[in-house]
């Protein structure tokens, strides 16, 4: 079979012309060609990394912001809550303070009728002694002598007459 | 592939009734024809399947059968070198040039279809390293390979790290394929030193496939379906294997690791050893032959199947045509797919032998790769039955 038996000529110009093309490509086309895939790989794997680093910074930067907000509206509904308390905390203060006065007002006012009563008391038992001794003098007759004896025990008269009422 | 068959099918039962109807008075002049014409238009379809694999002086020129694009013939006869050109030779003409006459040897000498000089009226072969069609094809493939490349360098040296688009991004793609797919994951480390050689393999191996495919000028040749071609591609890889290394691939051939009376005092596992270096490249060398071989075969084939069925009756022969066509354009489809599987295949099976010669620790990776590559090799012949069952 002619297939099978390989033809001189054609393995004499298959190793010069293969050795040939060899040969060029290894000086002149490969070393170029597989540096620059290979740069190519490297320079996209590092632009992937990059692009993945850049997301990540982007990601954690919003993440702290968003921390940053949520802080922010706690620290204010905190505020408005103190403010809230207070406010009703000076209310309620005033309101004391005003309760606290107005019994002042009212202790003074009790203790002062409580003083003119008793003077309006005294000047009552003094006229009241007046006339009893008058009253006296007239039944006997005579002008008893107002002198303090007698002035001491109206007095007590009408303080058994009170206790016993 | 049922829906195609069914196709094929519809598309033959039509062909038989158009044709029948058509040809069937047609036919019947024929057979008065003259018996010596007929003698003369017999279709032999062995001569032209192994004249279309084969080799030849001169390239044929399509619708023409009589001239051929002539060729250099270079022969060093009894009395040195002649070169002359392939056209004085055509049509079994003799030649003299200064005192050697010669001929192309008819079909019942020894050295058929080849150039031989004739020696007192005896034919001799003389020492012959013309450009043939093989050769003028394969000078065509170098062209193009080296061109692509130096382009596709001189493109990167131009436009530093910016892709290619276009015909040289499919080179680059077709580059970074057999590079990061095949030669960096088997080869790590020492794949800067051997892609240059697996990567010129690979692109001139997919080369020569895809030129035999087209059937005009620039192709046509049956280059990776020339036992010669694909001897010199595997010599290269046992070469490059086996000069290059190291130490421990040798001891595994010498001194391999198996209990002792394996390999002494009857070197057993040494002889198989020794035997599988040259096993693994003629693999190679028949693997990429037959493939590409029984890929042409089956294509012209199904084609003379046309002029088989015609000499029977000129009904079948304008059915057959159909079906041929259809089956053809099938084949030559998936011949492309196999032009591309092969140049890789090659390649890869080249880059498995490569590193196991570079293998550093008998590791386990080792066992993995060989474990592999003995899965491959028994894949091999497979392949090709397939290829012959898919066809039936």
């Amino acid at each position: 079979m002619e297939l099978f038996t390989p033809d001189f000529g054609l393995i004499f110009w298959m190793f010069i012309a293969f050795g040939i093309l060899f040969l060029v490509l290894w000086k002149f086309a490969w070393p170029m060609i597989l540096k620059t895939v290979d740069a190519r790989a490297d320079l996209i794997d590092k632009g992937v990394e990059y692009a993945q680093d850049a997301k990540e910074q982007l990601d954690n930067a919003r993440r702290q912001a968003e921390e940053y907000l949520n802080e922010a509206r706690r620290q204010q509904a905190d505020m408005l809550r103190d403010a809230d308390k207070m406010k009703t905390q000076i209310i309620e203060q005033a309101r004391s303070a005003a309760k606290e006065e107005a019994a002042k007002v009212m202790d003074n006012a009790k203790l002062q009728i409580r003083q003119q009563q008793k003077e309006a008391e005294q000047q009552f038992r003094d006229r009241v002694s007046e006339f009893a001794v008058a009253i006296a003098g007239k039944i006997v007759g005579q002008q008893i002598k107002e002198d303090d004896a007698q002035n001491r025990l109206v007095d007590q008269l009408i303080d058994r007459m009170e206790k016993t009422n | 592939m049922t829906g195609l068959f069914r196709l094929l099918t519809t598309l033959l039962t039509a062909a038989m009734v158009f044709v029948t109807a058509n040809a069937a008075p047609a036919a019947a002049p024929d057979a008065t024809a003259d018996p010596v014409e007929e003698e003369a238009t017999k279709v032999d379809p062995k001569e032209i399947i192994f004249e279309h694999l084969g080799d030849g002086y001169g390239w044929e020129v399509p619708f023409d059968h009589h001239h051929r694009i002539p060729l250099p013939v270079i022969v060093w006869g009894h009395d040195g070198l002649h070169c002359f050109s392939s056209a004085h030779l055509d049509h079994g003409a003799t030649y003299t040039d200064g005192n050697s006459t010669f001929v192309i040897a008819g079909v019942d000498s020894p050295h058929k279809g080849k150039v031989v000089e004739i020696v007192d009226g005896r034919e001799e072969r003389p020492f012959d390293i013309s450009i043939t069609k093989n050769v003028a094809a394969l000078f065509i493939c170098i062209l193009i390979v080296g061109g692509v490349m130096l382009w596709l360098a001189s493109y990167y040296r131009r436009r530093h790290l910016r892709a290619p688009r276009k015909g040289l991004g499919a080179v680059e793609a077709c580059v970074t394929f057999v590079y990061d797919g095949v030669i960096r994951p088997t080869l790590g480390p020492e794949s800067k030193r051997f892609a240059p050689y697996l990567l010129t393999v690979f692109f001139f191996i997919l080369v020569m496939n895809l030129m035999g495919l087209i059937v005009i000028f620039p192709g046509g040749a049956n280059l990776t379906g020339n036992i010669a071609v694909t001897l010199v591609l595997s010599v290269c890889t046992f070469l490059v294997t086996n000069l290059f290394a190291n130490k421990h691939y040798w001891k595994e051939i010498f001194w391999p690791d198996v209990p002792i009376w394996l390999k002494f005092p009857i070197p057993i596992m040494q002889v198989i050893e020794v035997f599988g270096i040259f096993t693994k490249p003629a693999a190679l060398t028949v693997r990429l032959f037959a493939n590409m071989m029984g890929g042409h075969m089956i294509v012209i084939t199904l084609t003379l199947l046309i002029f088989i069925f015609t000499a029977v009756s000129p009904a079948a022969g304008g059915a057959s045509t159909v079906v041929s066509l259809a089956f053809s354009i099938f084949m030559l489809l998936i011949d492309v797919l196999v032009s591309f599987i092969q140049a890789y295949v090659f390649t890869m099976l080249s880059t498995l032998f490569i590193a196991l010669a570079q293998e550093k620790e008998h590791g386990k990776e080792a066992h993995q790769v060989q474990a592999d590559l003995k899965e491959e090799l028994a894949a091999g012949p497979l392949t090709a039955e397939t290829k012959v069952i898919d066809n039936k």
